[in-house]
């Protein structure tokens, strides 16, 4: 599926979240938004989620505006992972990852369908939960929780795969592999994917496109090498920067905050 | 792995389900052959099971449980309908100590129930009216507990703060109201205030027999709308279900089942919170499993309740009964310290 952002502008009661916000993302593409904290990545991808409503501007997807989709119909193809999940009720990981397949059945099946069974099955089985199947949600560790939050998205098969923070809490060999396991599935099933993500060496290894947001403004867009540069990273999170070259991709690792002459008063 | 889980949990609902029935009947067996004359459980059994069979029994003892069985059915299904009321409750607040009875809503509808019986006597004969009054205070105190947590910062523990600080206001109204309501009703006001099904008449029994039904199986109907919501209001919307809406028909149904068994058998405390807790301990959260294990625990615990009020007024002759929500009360509140303690840790 394919995603066209058009001028897209949120704001939250009278401050500016995101201003004017124009990209795509064409099927089989994994594109990362990277910027500082309260810089609108999230706004951005719930406004897509349409969970957020946009006061100006247009999400298409395949040529349809995003707004006039059926609830229902988004529920079967977009699949936005919101880390801040309720689990004050306790439940299973099976009941949680078999929710995500409720868009796709009859609206007044009762029992579950065997294939339902077998696509939790199948999906843990690659993202490692297979054996957290019947634990409590409540009593995982962030680590675990964060690749059931994965498995629920792609349970629900979606066609738009929002990511927020998708390797938050992960050791590295989990990053790779579970980004590894993304991306095989975004190319395979021609998911259009859109991941916030504070780590720039996640984005210069997986991302086929990168947008920088600084202030709800898109400042950079285009492929990891062009928009990793030194002097906008810099500017955007003022911090100093170093860029490597390894296998022929750019790593950019952060050296020390840039001092601000306005907060001198401590140095 | 997923299959053989979820396998094994439908064989846990199926063994679960089948043993509450059949401890229900049980129950229900003995709570028949309980009262001031005793009489042989098996021909109890026999006289209201078995009939369709051809069993047939002496007139005495059909006549005598026949007595007896409006009042076995109303604990029977006035406890299925709080403990479905304390699931829901628990559901849209996503709160596990939720409760009609900790939130105030009980409280509130006796309230309004006294009040309508001490301006208009008639009512009393006129249930559904009643029941609408009853309906009417229970949706008021949900607002008024759901407002004062909002407004107090809207946690878990902000909103069973508020629910007390309602229901101790209501429950001290209703006090008020109920102790000059005894005069026109005849019965004495502990047994309104604190439950009592010794005062159900057979032909009333329709008003709480097929809501209480309805309402289970509208609960079914909604299991996944009730499922997701479980996860969050955002995580309910993304998936393409409505929260909001959720939330207020799961409010309608919690007031609903609430009013009806307020309107019937007055406060009974504690099963609304326990019996969630037990059916998710048996079979999980999914609500096309908990919600009939819930209404059949609330059905048993309510009915033990009600057996042992019957056997210790017969112990203290001439005393008169003790209420039921005194016995639901004594069994169910160590369970609520219990959980508070256990939250509070962990």
């Amino acid at each position: 599926m394919k995603i066209v952002v058009e001028k897209l502008e949120v704001w939250y009661d009278s401050t500016p979240a995101l201003r004017s916000a124009s990209f795509e993302i064409s099927e089989g593409e994994m594109v990362f938004v990277i910027g500082p904290n309260g810089s609108g990545k999230s706004t951005l991808l719930k406004t897509i989620a349409s969970i957020v409503r946009p006061k100006a501007g247009a999400v298409y997807l395949d040529g349809k505006v995003l707004s006039r989709l059926s609830p229902r119909d988004l529920g079967k193809l977009i699949a936005y992972i919101d880390p801040h999940l309720s689990r004050s009720i306790p439940t299973t990981v099976l009941d949680f990852l078999l929710t995500a397949r409720y868009p796709h059945q009859s609206a007044l099946s009762f029992s579950t369908p065997r294939q339902d069974l077998d696509i939790v099955e199948d999906v843990s089985k690659w993202l490692n939960i297979s054996h957290l199947l019947d634990r409590r949600l409540d009593q995982l560790s962030s680590g675990e929780l964060q690749r059931v939050l994965l498995a629920r998205a792609f349970v629900q098969r979606p066609k738009v795969l929002l990511l927020d923070e998708p390797s938050a809490f992960l050791d590295l060999k989990y990053r790779l592999e579970v980004l590894d396991y993304v991306k095989k599935s975004v190319k395979a099933s021609k998911i259009a994917c859109l991941a916030a993500v504070h780590d720039l060496y996640l984005a210069s290894l997986y991302a086929d496109k990168v947008i920088v947001l600084n202030n709800g403004e898109i400042i950079a867009a285009g492929r990891g090498e062009d928009v990793l540069r030194e002097d906008l990273i810099e500017r955007v999170y003022r911090v100093k920067v170093s860029l490597l070259s390894i296998n022929g991709r750019r790593v950019a690792i952060p050296l020390e905050p840039i001092k601000e002459a306005h907060y001198g008063g401590l140095t | 792995m997923a299959s053989s889980l979820y396998e094994r949990r439908l064989k846990h609902f199926l063994i679960s389900l089948t043993s509450l029935i059949v401890l229900t009947i049980f129950a229900f067996t003995l709570s028949l052959s309980v009262g001031s004359s005793m009489l042989d459980p098996v021909k109890i059994f026999q006289a209201t099971f078995l009939k369709p069979l051809g069993y047939t029994v002496e007139g005495s003892v059909e006549i005598i449980a026949s007595l007896r069985l409006s009042r076995a059915l109303a604990a029977l299904f006035c406890g299925a309908s709080l403990a479905l009321a304390g699931l829901l409750m628990q559901t849209i607040t996503r709160n596990p100590l939720a409760d009609p009875y900790i939130f105030g809503l009980s409280s509130t509808a006796l309230a309004a129930v006294a009040l309508g019986i001490l301006l208009v006597p008639n009512l009393v004969v006129h249930k559904i009216w009643l029941i609408a009054i009853s309906f009417f205070g229970a949706m008021s105190g949900y607002a008024l507990t759901l407002t004062l947590s909002k407004l107090s910062g809207g946690s878990s523990i902000a909103m069973v703060l508020a629910g007390i600080a309602v229901a101790s206001l209501f429950g001290g109204i209703s006090h008020v109201l109920l102790y000059l309501v005894q005069q026109i009703t005849r019965t004495p006001y502990v047994h309104l205030l604190l439950g009592s099904a010794s005062t159900v008449l057979w032909g009333d029994l329709q008003f709480l027999v097929f809501p209480t039904i309805f309402l289970l199986a509208l609960i079914l109907a909604l299991f996944k709308p009730l499922n997701v919501y479980l996860y969050g209001d955002e995580y309910a919307k993304q998936l393409g279900f409505n929260p909001t809406s959720t939330r207020n028909v799961a409010s309608l149904m919690a007031a609903l089942l609430t009013a009806i068994t307020i309107a019937f058998i007055g406060i009974v405390g504690f099963i609304g919170l326990v019996a969630p807790h037990i059916a998710r301990f048996l079979i999980g959260s999914d609500h096309r499993f908990s919600a009939p294990i819930t209404a059949l625990v609330g059905a048993l615990v309510t009915l033990i309740a009600d057996v042992l009020v019957k056997l210790i007024s017969m112990l203290a002759r001439g005393i008169g009964e003790l209420p039921l929500g005194v016995v639901t009360s004594i069994i169910g509140a160590p369970f609520l310290a219990y959980l508070l303690v256990k939250r509070m840790k962990g």
